[in-house]
């Protein structure tokens, strides 16, 4: 019997997505956080916006390298996201879709299945990887036949070929450059060339969130920022929170040493661009592996000859690091630039990066289909774990 | 681990003795320091846990919150329990995987390899690109200053 909505939750290994598909999905931080400033208590997902001041918070996370291996933690977020604090549901009445990262490990699959099934007492559950939402979403809005998908998250960046809605395997590559080694490098540099920051990962990722930008002429953009004077227009100050005024960083032009306005700042020159370029030269912080146009190319080698064309024209950009201004641009022209004149080229980025793959969760559960890919209470009682690695394709 | 410095108008106390400055670090010395580089990508946090004295799980709401609603009925498991149930090191996973997928495509050769484009050269120090080498260690730098001030923070202060 269909249901009228389904619970999403898109358990990113940085942000969670979640909410009923008849509403907006919520983005939640998958992770508990401890303060400096608050003995009392420790901040479990989105708790954190209570924190008065969130200088030196400390960060427990589920996933490791992209994979969940903290289940205590894990379990810990989920009942919060689940309860009346967050966003609660009665798995017995509502289909759940949940998301996994691509090649999950057999036994992080088995444990999926089995806290979904006995402790949570789901009715009905889909697995899946998140860019199969996120292709499923491209494929319905633009009737196309193959897609690449190109997820550049936290862990790392992974390039997707599908094809005729199929994720076809022997094309997917994974660059192990993602949102947390950027803020990673950009609090080493800051704090070797201006001030300690180490200690503050939650606002350098903001500072990097505000700041950076994706290049579209790296070694003009260098020249560029060796300029002195109003012919550097890369040059910005960072003013830090100090979060009794300002709660949230901002960046400013810089001003002269005259008008200085008392606050405490981070020049951020050559840092806007070089950090985000990571994802395109990894080997910049010593990561030796193709960056993601070459890996895009490199996937593309993979797949067969016919699909070539389709899939040159329907690439689409989605994940955190989407956000960085140029980041499609960039995309584009490596991609047109290393590709046979005869093609055409389309990159696309989603309009909100960050919840595209829960909005595909939403199409997919209007899907005619919908509930033969999930697998139901019953059959996992019936036939257990083993016919979980039957039905879902992570 | 507290190799970074504050700031840099605090290193002239600091200057390399000649003596070490002659050292040159082998071969197998920058790769480990390479290697500790790339790790430190990986890392979560750089500082203690600030509450690690604190039992702060009791503070925790449950899910069995929900009990309230009529249809739940079972009682919830700690996450306590799951830790133990579940628990497997990524080193583990990895391992285990060569019984789970064996043959590619898996987890392992879908990482993307090495770029055929020569790596790009940046100073160690203002990060702007760099022509020069740092004799003793293998850092890059890109004038005179910028050696300056690598040779009186990071060169061969490193514990690699
Ligand atoms: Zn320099
Ligand atoms: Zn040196």
């Amino acid at each position: 019997m269909p249901e009228t909505s389904c619970y999403i939750l898109d358990n990113g290994a940085y942000t969670a997505k979640v909410g009923f598909s008849t509403m907006e999905p919520k983005v939640v931080p998958n992770c508990i956080m401890k303060a400096k400033s608050e003995r009392r208590r420790p901040f479990i997902g989105s708790q954190i916006d209570e924190c008065r001041d969130a200088s030196g918070l400390f960060y427990i996370l589920p996933f490791q390298k992209g994979f969940l291996v903290n289940w205590d933690t894990q379990k810990t977020v989920w009942d919060y996201m689940f309860s009346k604090e967050c966003c609660p549901v009665n798995f017995n009445e509502i289909p759940l879709i949940i998301t996994e990262p691509l090649f999950n490990f057999a036994s992080i699959q088995e444990a999926m299945t089995e806290i979904f099934f006995e402790e949570y007492e789901c009715q009905s559950l889909l697995r899946i990887n998140a860019t199969d939402l996120a292709e499923y979403n491209y494929r319905k809005t633009h009737k196309n036949v193959c897609t690449i998908v190109v997820d550049s998250g936290y862990s790392y960046t992974y390039i997707v070929p599908y094809i005729k809605g199929k994720k076809f395997r022997d094309g997917i590559r994974r660059v192990d450059v993602g949102g947390k080694v950027l803020t990673n490098h950009l609090k080493e540099v800051l704090s070797y060339r201006q001030l300690n920051v180490m200690d503050e990962t939650y606002v350098i990722n903001q500072v990097k969130e505000d700041s950076c930008f994706v290049s579209m002429d790296f070694m003009n953009d260098m020249e560029i920022a060796r300029k002195k004077g109003s012919e550097n227009t890369i040059v910005k100050d960072y003013v830090l929170p100090d979060y009794t005024t300002i709660r949230r960083g901002y960046l400013r032009d810089v001003v002269r040493p005259d008008e200085d306005l008392e606050q405490q700042t981070l020049r951020m020159n050559n840092e806007r661009f070089a950090i985000p370029e990571l994802l395109f030269h990894p080997s910049d912080v010593g990561i030796q592996q193709m960056g993601i146009t070459e890996t895009i190319m490199h996937s593309l080698n993979a797949c067969p000859e016919e699909h070539m064309e389709s899939l040159l024209e329907n690439i689409v950009l989605y994940g955190g690091n989407a956000l960085f201004p140029g980041f499609r641009d960039r995309v584009y022209n490596d991609v047109r630039a290393a590709a046979l004149d005869h093609y055409d080229v389309n990159v696309t980025v989603a309009e909100n990066p960050i919840t595209y793959a829960w909005e595909g969760g939403k199409m997919i559960f209007r899907d005619p289909d919908f509930y033969s890919f999930c697998m139901t209470k019953e059959e996992y009682e019936e036939e257990g774990k083993a016919l979980a690695f039957e039905r879902f394709d992570i | 681990m507290k190799q970074f410095l504050l700031h840099l108008d605090e290193t002239e106390s600091g200057r390399v003795k000649d003596a070490d400055r002659r050292k040159v670090l082998d071969d197998a010395a920058r790769k480990r320091r390479a290697r500790k580089a790339v790790e430190a990508l990986e890392q979560d946090n750089f500082h203690e846990d600030p509450h690690a004295d604190l039992v702060m799980s009791k503070k925790v709401p449950k899910f069995a919150d929900s009990n309230e609603k009529p249809t739940r009925k079972k009682k919830s498991k700690s996450a306590e329990y799951y830790k133990l149930r579940f628990r497997k090191t990524f080193a583990q996973l990895v391992e285990e995987d060569v019984n789970f997928r064996p043959d590619p495509p898996n987890y392992l050769s879908a990482q993307a390899p090495p770029s055929k484009f020569p790596d790009r050269h940046f100073c160690a120090v203002c990060g702007f690109p760099s022509n020069y080498t740092c004799i003793p260690c293998g850092a890059r730098y890109c004038c005179v200053r910028c050696l300056g001030t690598h040779l009186d923070t990071r060169c061969l202060k490193w514990t690699a």
